[in-house]
């Protein structure tokens, strides 16, 4: 029914999706798999009309189509429930089911005789029983997902896209919501479900297609393939990763972290940094390895727990400005939102967070400055063509170094670095793991967050494994595998 | 990514003190006085720079203030009231004999507790700086009020009105001025404004103390409001309950006419000091075309959109360009 026929889409210096062929049949649940970052978010937006500017073709039913917006892909009967639902929570039911299409009287009046009655019909149909009169902000996750599941009914829909529905619901949610799914299918409505929780795939989905690295792996029937395989399908790399030779070995100990908790975010976290060595955490987007991380910074505040600092100060900073005088750097995975000033120069994003010493009594030392300045971006390769040049006018990878030179310069013990690759080419990431080996031989230690299995595998010493914002296992690198790890991560058992 | 190749580069060398948003401003004086000067006989003299530099002084040391608060993303529509509230309670100190220097700490000490509370509720409540000071500003006012009940003090002794004198007012201005360009090139402290004002967020995790350096920054406008305060009782020799009303129009005028982006970020104290003279040339010119006053705050208004168009024209470009 839906064919997608070699799409492309690149942002600057990465390729999202590359190639990528497959084709959805109709009256089928169809799921979509792949790790954070195989190009599954770009996928959807190119189905549901967000992202119109790529390459390759999709039809429905034979005929070719190009979404110029959502709205287009709605008319031709595409929908789409985004994770981030789009629903008003001021309005009711009703009036959220017809926003923007509320039928109307004669005289141009919304006729809201018809509308409620609509409304009633199509939440009857999915078996719920709600006051189409209802606030929708009043309603839980579950149900606000169903006001924007009817919405699509209401618009003829024949193929409903969900990503994710089932990241903020509950268990028993989770079953209604399959019911619900069951009686779309039954009533002919296509729809492609898109998640990384493999017993949910596996439950609901007569085909599987898999994405990696912006590639399509395959495409295969639920009855012809199990969880290893589609496991081996995500993790597996067409593309062999080198990763950069390390030397020494562990060192004293820098950072033990007890009973680690907040409320909601994490739970009972506990492990121990080496200087000169790696500790990487893997995890699924949700999992509260960002969130660990900014407690340990300062930027939040934990509930319970200890940390204690080279192996005798008991740390609770209660700002990310204590952090780093204690020597615990963080580098945020959200690189323009936590990490730059974009419209400020190379030199003032890389000096800021050594203003203090470069400027002991009042005055910043500009010679100093500068002179720390070359001598610590000598190790990398910035490609700019002075340091008085906007960081705006950079790369995302050359954006990524300065943040990291930012960091060198604060001269840390303890290195936290949260999704440093993310985004950034091939090259650069090499030498973004160059310089986390290179730390370590100097004694440092680094927790390392990444959401891509193969550079969790590759540079980390141990591994923590982290679901639901818990340390559910803890692996050597050589007992290390991206299958096993995969498994912990999507709530399987160990094979 | 060419497109930025010209407005990429900022401060080397000798362009350390002076940005490339400065210009234009620089060329816009040197056209209005040949305008004035060829319109108005007696626009050109000496006499005449020498009124509009004594006018411009007190806006202009409150722009000061101001220019740091707007660099860090926030506004301060208090300054006018906090002006006014500083002389007042002073000049009831005056009234009663108090000596001068006892005078001049009280309403300076005013100045610092008005700015501190801006501050305060700035970083410890999440709503835009400008509403909060527009709500601190009718509350400096209305206590203002409530104490003088709309009094006017005169009679204050000429011990009071020696800062006030000839070429002095102008002097202390350009002495704030140096200070504070200083202050924002070359500290800690002003360094990281424009870090505060460009994205809050990134410079918290460099380890910035945004909201201890933004309550600074409020403690600073309200101190120099409350200078510039004793400045305007030197020139005028009295105190009126109304003092500084619309200064907060006036100053933001002259910083965005200088060139300080209204969003934060980037900003310049020499680039305030041509607003505050663009402002106060095209005021003077118009006082001595006998332009009726009322459309003072017209041209002040018209003059604070077309800056901000600019600034925004300027954002909206580089949003595109950025990578």
């Amino acid at each position: 029914m839906v064919t997608i026929q070699g799409v492309s889409k690149s942002f600057p210096g990465v390729k999202a999706l590359d190639d990528v062929s497959f084709g959805i049949k109709a009256g089928q649940v169809h799921g979509l798999m792949g790790e954070n970052g195989a190009g599954k978010s770009t996928l959807i937006k190119i189905l549901s009309g967000v992202y119109t500017d790529y390459s390759g073709s999709i039809s429905i039913n034979g005929e070719p189509v190009r979404f110029m917006s959502v709205n287009s892909a709605q008319k031709h009967g595409v929908a789409t429930i985004f994770q981030e639902l789009t629903i008003v929570p001021e309005l009711s039911i009703a009036e959220n089911i017809f926003l923007g299409r509320e039928p109307v009287n004669f005289g141009g009046l919304i006729n809201w005789k018809k509308m409620n009655e609509k409304s009633v019909e199509v939440l009857a149909f999915l078996d719920v029983h709600l006051s189409p009169k209802e606030p929708v902000g009043s309603l839980s996750i579950a149900n606000q997902q169903i006001v924007e599941i009817s919405k699509s009914l209401v618009l003829n829909s024949k193929i409903i896209i969900m990503d994710e529905p089932t990241s903020s619901l509950t268990e028993h949610e989770v079953r209604q919501l399959f019911l619900l799914i069951q009686r779309l299918k039954e009533n002919g409505i296509t729809i492609l479900y898109v998640s990384h929780k493999l017993d949910e795939i596996f439950e609901i989905c007569d085909t599987i297609s898999v994405l990696r690295d912006g590639k399509h792996v395959g495409t295969k029937k639920t009855t012809e393939t199990d969880r290893n395989d589609i496991i081996k399908m995500m993790v597996g790399r067409s593309l062999k990763m080198l990763f950069p030779e390390r030397k020494g070995g562990r060192k004293n100990q820098l950072l033990s972290v007890k009973g680690l908790t907040r409320k909601g975010e994490f739970n009972n976290i506990s492990f121990d940094l080496y200087g000169g060595e790696i500790i990487g955490f893997a995890g699924l987007i949700g999992a509260g390895r960002t969130e660990m991380a900014k407690s340990l910074f300062g930027t939040t505040l934990y509930d319970s727990g200890e940390i204690v600092l080279l192996g005798s100060k008991k740390i609770r900073f209660k700002h990310p400005g204590e952090a780093l005088e204690n020597g615990v750097a963080y580098l945020s995975e959200d690189r323009k939102g936590e990490g730059l000033m974009l419209q400020l120069t190379i030199k003032e994003n890389m000096s800021i967070s050594i203003l203090k010493r470069i400027a002991p009594v009042l005055f910043v030392r500009n010679k100093l400055e500068r002179e720390l300045i070359r001598s610590y971006s000598k190790t990398f390769k910035v490609k700019m063509v002075s340091t008085d040049q906007m960081v705006e006018s950079l790369s995302g990878g050359n954006q990524q170094k300065v943040i990291i030179t930012r960091l060198l310069m604060t001269e840390s013990q303890v290195f936290i670095f949260d999704e440093p690759t993310r985004g950034i080419d091939v090259g650069a990431k090499y030498e973004i793991y160059k310089i986390m080996n290179d730390l370590t031989e100097k004694g440092k230690g680094i927790i390392f967050i990444s959401s891509e299995l193969p550079e969790v595998l590759g540079i980390s010493d141990r591994i923590f494994c982290m679901r639901e914002g818990e340390i559910v296992k803890e692996f050597n690198k050589s007992e290390a595998d991206p299958e096993t790890i995969m498994h912990v991560l999507t709530g399987g058992t160990a094979v | 990514m060419n497109t930025t190749l010209h407005s990429g580069y900022r401060k080397k060398g000798l362009k350390e003190y002076f940005q490339f948003r400065e210009i234009p401003i620089l060329f816009y004086i040197i056209f209005i006085v040949i305008i004035f000067s060829i319109l108005i006989d007696g626009f050109f003299s000496i006499k005449n720079f020498e009124n509009i530099s004594r006018q411009i002084t007190t806006i202009g040391i409150v722009s000061v203030g101001m220019t740091m608060v707007i660099i860090t993303g926030g506004i301060d529509l208090s300054v006018g009231a906090i002006l006014s509230f500083a002389i007042n309670i002073g000049g009831l100190g005056i009234s009663l004999g108090w000596p001068i220097p006892v005078v001049y700490l009280v309403m300076i000490g005013l100045g610092l507790l008005l700015g501190f509370i801006n501050g305060f509720l700035v970083t410890r409540i999440a709503v835009p700086a400008l509403i909060i000071t527009l709500g601190t500003m009718n509350i400096y006012r209305g206590i203002t009020m409530v104490i003088t009940r709309g009094i006017y003090i005169t009679g204050i002794s000429s011990s009071y009105q020696i800062v006030g004198e000839g070429l002095l007012p102008f002097m202390f201005f350009l002495i704030i001025l140096a200070i504070f360009v200083f202050i924002t090139l070359r500290t800690r402290f002003g360094r990281n404004l424009f870090a505060i004002g460009e994205r809050g967020e990134s410079a918290l995790y460099s380890g910035v103390p945004v909201n201890k350096y933004k309550v600074i920054t409020y403690v600073l406008s309200g101190f120099l409001s409350a200078f510039a305060g004793i400045i305007l009782v030197g020139k005028s020799g009295f105190i009126q309950p109304q003092a500084g009303m619309g200064y907060e129009m006036g100053a933001i005028a002259a910083v965005v006419i200088g060139g300080t982006s209204i969003f934060g970020g980037s900003g310049s104290i020499l680039g305030t000091f041509l607003g505050s003279l663009f402002m106060g040339l095209i005021l003077a010119g118009l006082t001595m075309l006998a332009v009726n006053p009322f459309w003072i705050g017209f041209i002040t208004g018209f003059l604070i959109l077309v800056a901000i168009a600019v600034d925004s024209l300027r954002h909206r470009r580089k949003d595109y360009s950025g990578g």
